[in-house]
C-alpha cells in the first residue's frame, strides 16, 4: 500500500509538469491554431538559463526571474518574427517550422552549454518529508505548488479578466475580434509569451529534482502534448486532469512493469488514445480526423 | 522503356552519368564512403517525399523504420545465419509491416496528430531497441554483421548496389508521381474533400504512401547495417528523423528530384561541418542540429516550395520570356519579306 501511494505521489509531481506543458500548448493553440512543437524547449531553457546565471554568481531568485523574462521574450519573438511571418502557412509547414525552431534551440543549447546535465539547488532543504511512510522531496511540494498557482492564475486570466476575454474572442473568431478593435496578432504574441513564462517556471522548479540538459525538452514536449490530446485539445482543465492521470499511470508502469519502459508508456497511451478517441476524454469536437 | 525514361531524359542522363562515374573521378576511399552514406539517405528521403509531398502528411519517425530495417537484417544474418540478400528482403518487409500496422492504427489522423504519433512511434522503437537486449544487444549494440562484396572490393560493390537501388527507387517514385496514383495523391494534397468527391480513396492512398516510405527506409537501413558491420541504437532517433525531414524540405516537398538533391546537399553540409569541427576547436559535434533547425525555419519562411521547384519555376519563367521574343522576331521577318 505504501509502495502504491509512493508511486502515486511521484506520478502527481511529474503529472503536474506535464500539465504545465499541456496548458502551454493549449494557450497558444486556442489563439493562433498553432501547435508549438518547441514548447518543451521553453522548459529546458528555463532551467538552463537559471543554471547559467547562477554560474555567473547571480543570486538564485534573480537568476530565476531573469530566466523567466528571457524565455518569455524568446516566446514573443518567436511569434513576432517567425510564426507571424508565415501567415497563410499550411499545417504541414507550421509543423516543419516549429520543429525547426525546437531543433534550432536545442542545437544552440548544446552548443552553448554542452551535453552535460546540470542540477539546481533545491529551493528549500534536500531533506524529504515522510507522510505515513511515503517519502516526498520538499522540492516536489514546491513543484506542485508552482503548478497549482500557475494553473489558477491562467484560469483567472482567461476566465475573469478583460484580457482573457479578448484572447478568447480571438480564438473564437479572429475576424470578428479584429472588428471589435482587438489585435489577434498581439493576442497571439501574448499567448506565446505566457506559454514561454509558464514553461520557464516549470523548467526551473523541476531542475533541482530531475537534472536539466539540452535535450530534456523533446520528451517533456511529447508528454505534454499527449496530455493535451488526452484532455481534448483546447480544453485547459481537461488537459490538466489528463496530465495528472498520465503522470500517475507512467509512474505505476515504471514501478510495476519496467523503469526502462517508463517513457514508452506515455507514448503508448498517446497512440492508444489517438486510436480510440482522438478528440480526447473531455473533448467534444471531432478533431484531427480524416488523415492517413 | 521510352515510357519509363523518356519523360526525364536529360535529367536522368546527367544523374546516371554522375552516379556511375563518381567512384572513378573520386577514387579516394573517403569520398566513396560519403557517396555511400548519401545514397542510403537518398533512399529514405525519396520515400519520405512520397508521404510529405504527395500525400501531404508528415512523419517525424522515419529513422525508426530505418532502424527496424537495419536491425532486422542484422539479427537475421548474425543470429540465424541467413544470407545478406534474404536479410535485405526481410528488412524491406518488416518495416513495411510496421508502417502498415501503425498507418492503420493512426488512420484517422492528420497534421499535428500524425506528427506527434510518428514522433512517439520513433521514440518507442528507439527505446525498444535499447531495451530488447537479448536480441539487439541493447545499448552496446551488435558487431560483426556480414559485409556484402561482389567483385572482392566491398566498398565499391556497396557503392554500386546502393546507388542501383537509389536508381530503382527514383524511377519507381517518378513514375508513381506521374501515374494515375500520383495525380490522385496530388489531388489529395490540394484538397482532400474534392479528391474524395472525385472517387479517390484518400485513406488507402495515404496508407500506401506510408507503407512504401517505410519499406524504402527499411531497405536503406538493412544496407546500412551490412555496410557498417556494427549497429547501436544511437543513430535511429529523433536527430536522424529531423535530418531526413530537412532533406525533403530543402529539396522541395513536392519533388522526387528535390528529395534526391536534398540528400546530396545535407550529405555535403554534414561532411563539411565534420571537417570544419576538426579545424575549429570550439565546435562541438552538434553544430549540424543548429544548421538543420535553421534550414527548416528559413526554408518555410522564405522558400516554402523548396529548392528544386523554385529553380524549375525560375527556369520556366526565363524560357517564357524568351519564347514571345522569338515569335515577334519571326513575325517581323515575315513582314519584311
Amino acid at each position: 500500500m505504501t509502495e502504491l501511494l509512493q508511486y502515486v505521489a511521484n506520478g502527481l509531481v511529474s503529472g503536474g509538469i506535464y500539465a504545465i506543458v499541456a496548458v502551454g500548448f493549449i494557450t497558444i493553440y486556442n489563439v493562433s491554431k498553432v501547435i508549438n512543437l518547441a514548447q518543451g524547449e521553453f522548459l529546458m531553457l528555463g532551467g538552463m538559463v537559471t543554471v547559467a546565471m547562477i554560474g555567473m554568481n547571480v543570486p538564485y531568485a534573480l537568476a530565476a526571474l531573469l530566466a523567466i523574462l528571457i524565455v518569455t521574450l524568446i516566446g514573443v519573438m518567436m511569434q513576432r518574427y517567425v510564426i507571424a511571418y508565415v501567415k497563410k502557412a499550411s499545417p504541414i509547414s507550421l509543423i516543419i517550422l516549429t520543429i525547426g525552431i525546437s531543433t534550432l534551440i536545442r542545437g544552440l543549447a548544446s552548443f552553448i552549454w554542452g551535453k552535460d546535465a546540470y542540477a539546481l539547488d533545491p529551493i528549500t532543504s534536500n531533506q524529504p518529508i515522510s507522510l505515513g511512510g511515503v517519502n516526498i522531496a520538499q522540492q516536489s511540494i514546491w513543484i506542485l505548488a508552482a503548478v497549482l498557482i500557475i494553473l489558477f492564475l491562467l484560469w483567472y486570466l482567461m476566465d475573469r479578466t478583460m484580457l482573457g476575454k479578448k484572447i478568447n474572442a480571438c480564438s473564437v473568431n479572429p475576424m470578428a475580434a479584429r472588428l471589435m478593435g482587438i489585435s489577434p496578432a498581439k493576442m497571439s504574441m501574448l499567448a506565446f509569451g505566457i506559454s514561454g513564462a509558464t514553461g520557464a517556471i516549470a523548467g526551473i522548479v523541476i531542475a533541482p529534482l530531475s537534472v536539466t540538459s539540452y535535450d530534456i525538452g523533446v520528451l517533456l514536449g511529447i508528454k505534454g502534448f499527449s496530455a493535451a490530446i488526452l484532455g481534448g485539445l483546447g480544453n485547459p482543465l481537461g488537459a490538466a486532469v489528463a496530465a495528472f492521470i498520465l503522470g500517475i499511470v507512467e509512474s505505476l508502469g515504471a514501478g510495476y512493469i519496467s523503469s526502462g519502459m517508463k517513457d514508452a508508456i506515455a507514448f503508448l497511451v498517446l497512440i492508444a488514445m489517438l486510436l480510440v478517441k482522438p478528440s480526447g476524454i473531455f473533448g467534444e469536437r471531432s478533431v484531427g480526423k480524416g488523415g492517413l | 522503356m521510352k515510357q519509363l525514361f523518356g519523360k526525364w531524359g536529360k535529367g536522368l542522363g546527367i544523374y546516371l552519368a554522375l552516379m556511375i562515374l563518381f567512384p572513378f573521378v573520386m577514387p579516394d576511399e573517403y569520398y566513396r564512403s560519403v557517396g555511400i552514406v548519401i545514397g542510403l539517405h537518398a533512399i529514405v528521403s525519396i520515400g519520405l517525399c512520397l508521404v510529405m509531398g504527395l500525400a501531404g502528411q508528415i512523419s517525424l519517425g522515419q529513422a525508426a523504420f530505418w532502424g527496424i530495417g537495419a536491425y532486422t537484417s542484422a539479427v537475421l544474418t548474425t543470429k540465424f545465419g541467413l544470407t545478406p540478400l534474404l536479410g535485405l528482403i526481410a528488412s524491406a518487409i518488416v518495416p513495411a509491416l510496421f508502417a502498415f500496422i501503425l498507418g492503420r492504427a493512426i488512420a484517422g489522423l492528420q497534421g499535428y496528430y500524425l506528427a506527434m504519433a510518428t514522433l512517439a512511434f520513433g521514440y518507442i522503437v528507439q527505446i525498444g531497441i535499447s531495451e530488447w537486449e537479448p536480441v539487439t544487444g541493447g545499448a552496446s549494440g551488435m558487431i560483426s554483421i556480414p559485409k556484402i562484396a561482389f567483385f572482392g572490393d566491398s566498398e565499391l560493390s556497396m557503392y554500386y548496389l546502393i546507388w542501383g537501388i537509389v536508381t530503382c527507387v527514383l524511377l519507381f517514385s517518378l513514375n508513381l508521381m506521374h501515374s494515375r496514383i500520383g495525380r490522385a495523391f496530388r489531388a489529395i494534397h490540394k484538397s482532400e474533400i474534392a479528391a474524395t468527391s472525385m472517387g479517390v480513396d484518400v485513406r488507402k492512398f495515404k496508407l500506401n504512401a506510408f507503407v512504401v516510405s517505410g519499406m524504402f527506409a527499411g531497405i536503406s537501413g538493412g544496407l546500412y547495417a551490412h555496410y557498417m558491420g556494427i549497429l547501436d541504437p544511437q543513430p535511429f532517433g529523433m536527430h536522424e528523423s529531423i535530418k531526413f525531414l530537412t532533406m525533403v524540405v530543402i529539396g522541395g516537398m513536392t519533388s522526387i528530384w528535390g528529395a534526391l538533391i536534398g540528400a546530396l546537399l545535407i550529405g555535403f553540409i554534414s561532411e563539411g561541418l565534420v571537417l570544419l569541427s576538426e579545424v575549429v576547436p570550439g565546435l562541438q559535434g552538434d553544430v549540424d542540429t543548429i544548421v538543420f533547425g535553421a534550414i527548416l525555419v528559413l526554408i518555410v519562411m522564405f522558400m516554402p516550395e523548396g529548392l528544386v521547384p523554385r529553380i524549375r519555376s525560375m527556369y520556366e519563367k526565363a524560357q517564357a520570356k524568351k519564347a514571345p521574343a522569338k515569335t515577334e522576331q519571326r513575325m517581323e521577318g515575315k513582314a519584311a519579306t
